[in-house]
């Protein structure tokens, strides 16, 4: 149940646009404008994390009560793992990702220019001028790094290009349970999204799209929230323990499933489409609306338990999951609550949790869970 | 409005509190000290009203409900709006540290933990999570707010914590997003977006308070809020002074009326009033320890149940802790604030917060700080609570010592909860520390 190409690694991937003149933006989690960046010819490849690296370098810098995503990022730079790249994105998603934007801007200054993004916490019209703002704030940025200057035209047509992109990505979300894909290989494909050129990446999902649909797979039906499934070997462990991910609401994933936008305006639109994606707290979305979007992915996907799968120190998600867990709870979905850290390998302990969460959502009545 | 309630409130608030209050200040001016006399100077003669003070003010909100609006808000939030409309404001942050003084805040904690508030997350949260679910508070009872006002120019946590808080209480929450200044000037297009969500603010307060905004009284309340600001400055500023005055465990007591009354005609006045018992004590020669040897910064927010431990533990070392990048942030930007032009200096104002601004722009300040107040170290409380502050102070604790020539301390523990602070570890750095000052 693997895709018929294998995908390019981060590494290949990044080489190959090397070759070809191309420019690399190295993008911290979790919301940015990829369409912007592509205007001027940088690839994205996005950094959650990575995992299993040595976090030494990065323990000179930050305290041990910093996730390990910041963590293992700035150990990452450090070790030269981003010395590839041309520029350093960090949108602002909490006070870690606040500070470690900071600490390079001032202290860790690495050769590559470093670009904050602020990203605004409503949906408010004063939010979308503002973050249309940044954007264009970004763009002069840019422009003064790499001597380009990508008009309207190329914006849009750049922009039009993700919104392919992201079209496609959500309907792998959508038809998931029927593609022919393990769900290592799914998260494989989506998490591709991730670093693969948008076009590269629309071609791979439109293969898979269009082929032949698979049987449902078996297994006890869960809806995966948290951050970012790692280690990967995390979802074929669930898949022998008898459940499958139908849906999720990983802030690497479901979380950035963003709707195409409106505007002719092009930083109006790129504003738009990350406004307008499935709540998130990060962007400051109402814990209730955020219990709706899983209540209601649980009920289309027929998810009938959730797993909360959170990096350890994680604010944003530590202060939603006792409402989500009693909402859910109220609604006949039962859940837990997992935290890892990004240098750990896959736990027994972990394991064991969610075998017992499984045998426990498997003996409990599907009408229950459908209420 | 209930009579009833307003009865009650004016009986309360008014008449009974303020006489039980008063016989209480009276008590606390004929107490003898309890910090350590033989290395602290005696406290300061203000301390029974500042008490008296806070009191009052923790007084009105127990009798708010059905008499007054209630605004549940950050300690770095735009509050002139709130006070210019006539709410009662609460400070969740200030009732968390009273908690933590108190040293029930682990106990109030523990409730929000039970309901699965884990312990990674900021102390303060915590004990208002608890206190809310629990009921738990030592001041009494703490008012439903009918709106929650949150400015996250403090950090994100808030953002958070009163997502969940609007849960609990089925108010609206009113945000007001400050963009973090990476740099050394905010962009003109963030000091723009603040300005105008200040502006938006407006009818929704308005009418959750029921009143429209008076523009001549919130330029009063500017006034008041820039003049108490101005005298906190000037209080702190004190303390360049050999021996200082006051150390940073009495401004970390003194500061609850500017964070939580600031706008009051009465907090003016209580800062004028210390300024001269500050100014009475550097014309006697009174130092806030004894034997001041060696002067030191505090970064970061204080570690609330162990003031006492830590005061007396530096004085008998004849270390004076004399300045504070946490207790400057409520003075620092007094001048910023134009009652003339207030909607776009609040908007200035309330961006600039040393905890909205990058880690680099701390250092300058503490560096400045080793300058004009004569240091000769600094002690850099990194709090398990407090990321936005922490962040960076490994790297500002580096170049202190390598390009300032000051021995630094990074002291590990966390502003409320107790269960994060080893004793004995503490102990033993603070006295290698202490040698380092030599």
């Amino acid at each position: 149940m693997e895709p018929a190409s294998p995908i390019p690694s981060r590494t290949q991937t990044l080489r190959a646009w090397k070759e070809q003149g191309g420019g690399i933006a190295a993008v911290l989690p979790i919301h940015y404008p990829r369409a912007l960046l592509r205007a001027f010819g940088l690839l994205p490849v996005e950094v959650w994390g990575p995992p299993r690296v040595d976090p030494a370098p990065g323990a000179a810098h930050l305290q041990p009560y910093v996730c390990s995503i910041v963590g293992n990022a700035l150990s990452f730079l450090l070790s030269g793992g981003l010395d590839g790249t041309d520029v350093i994105i960090v949108p602002h998603a909490c006070d870690s990702l606040q500070g470690l934007g900071s600490l390079l801007l001032d202290f860790v200054r690495p050769r590559q220019p470093v670009f904050p993004l602020y990203l605004p916490r409503g949906r408010r019209e004063s939010d979308l001028q503002f973050l249309a703002d940044e954007c264009r704030a970004l763009y002069e940025k840019l422009a003064a790094i790499t001597g380009r200057a990508p008009s309207e035209v190329e914006l849009m047509k750049s922009i039009r290009r993700e919104e392919e992109a992201d079209g496609l990505l959500a309907e792998l979300h959508r038809r998931r349970r029927v593609l022919p894909l393990s769900d290592l290989a799914f998260y494989r494909l989506v998490r591709a999204r991730e670093y693969l050129p948008a076009e590269e990446f629309a071609a791979r999902a439109r293969a898979v799209l269009d082929g032949p649909p698979a049987d449902p797979r078996p297994g006890v039906p869960l809806l995966l929230s948290g951050i970012v499934p790692e280690p990967m070997a995390l979802l074929d462990a669930v898949a022998e323990m008898g459940g499958a991910v139908v849906a999720d609401d990983l802030a690497c994933s479901g979380r950035r499933l963003y709707p195409p936008g409106t505007s002719t305006d092009p930083f109006r639109r790129m504003a738009e489409r990350i406004l307008n994606g499935p709540p998130d707290p990060t962007r400051g979305s109402p814990i209730a609306e955020r219990l709706r979007h899983l209540v209601g992915m649980a009920r289309e996907s027929g998810a009938r338990g959730v797993v909360f799968y959170d990096v350890k120190f994680c604010e944003p998600e530590l202060f939603d999951l006792p409402l989500l867990r009693r909402g859910l709870q109220e609604a006949g979905l039962p859940s837990v609550h997992i935290e890892v850290d990004l240098n750990d390998p896959l736990s027994g302990q972990t394991l064991t949790r969610i075998e017992a969460f499984l045998e426990m959502v498997a003996g409990q009545p599907a009408e229950e869970a459908r209420r | 409005m209930n009579p009833l309630l307003a009865l009650r409130y004016h009986w309360n608030v008014n008449v009974l509190g303020p006489v039980v209050l008063r016989l209480q200040r009276w008590q606390a001016e004929r107490r003898p000290a309890r910090w350590d006399t033989r290395y602290l100077a005696p406290p300061l003669r203000i301390a029974p009203r500042t008490k008296e003070l806070v009191a009052r003010h923790w007084l009105a909100g127990r009798y708010a409900d059905g008499y007054r609006k209630v605004a549940w808000v950050t300690s770095g939030a735009p509050v002139e709006l709130l006070k210019a409309l006539d709410f009662y404001v609460l400070y969740p942050e200030n009732h968390a540290a009273i908690c933590g003084t108190a040293r029930l805040a682990v106990d109030i904690a523990s409730e929000a933990e039970g309901a699965g508030y884990s312990r990674d997350l900021c102390s303060y949260a915590r004990t208002d999570i608890g206190a809310v679910l629990s009921g738990k508070t030592p001041v009494g009872r703490l008012p439903k707010p009918d709106v929650l006002f949150a400015c996250t120019n403090i950090c994100q946590t808030v953002l958070f914590w009163y997502r969940a808080l609007a849960e609990y209480f089925g108010a609206p929450l009113v945000l007001i997003d400050t963009p973090f200044v990476y740099t050394e000037e905010a962009a003109e297009h963030a000091v723009r977006y603040v300005r105008r969500q200040l502006e938006e603010a407006v009818p929704v307060l308005e009418r959750i308070a029921g009143k429209r905004l008076d523009e001549r009284k919130l330029r009063q309340v500017g006034l008041l809020s820039k003049r108490a600001s101005e005298l906190w400055l000037e209080i702190l500023q004190r303390c360049r002074h050999r021996p200082a005055p006051i150390s940073v465990f009495d401004q970390f007591i003194q500061m609850a009326p500017i964070v939580e009354m600031r706008g009051d005609p009465e907090t003016v006045d209580f800062y004028a009033a210390l300024l001269k018992e500050v100014d009475a004590r550097i014309a006697a020669g009174v130092g806030a320890v004894k034997n001041e040897r060696k002067r030191v910064l505090w970064d970061n927010l204080p570690i609330w149940y162990r003031l006492r431990y830590l005061a007396e533990f530096l004085a008998r070392h004849g270390v004076a802790v004399v300045v504070s990048t946490y207790t400057n942030a409520w003075g620092e930007l007094a001048p910023l604030i134009d009652p003339d032009d207030l909607w776009e200096s609040m908007a200035r104002t309330y961006i600039y917060p040393i905890l909205n601004r990058g880690t680099g722009h701390k250092l300058r300040t503490m560096r400045q700080m080793v300058e004009e107040y004569q240091l000769d170290g600094a002690i850099l409380h990194s709090d398990r609570s407090c990321k936005p502050y922490s962040i960076g102070q490994m790297d500002q604790r580096d170049r202190l010592i390598r390009e300032v020539g000051v021995p630094a301390l990074l002291l590990e523990a966390d502003h409320n909860d107790f269960r994060a602070f080893a004793e004995e570890q503490v102990a033993t750095r603070l006295a290698a520390f202490v040698e380092m000052l030599g």
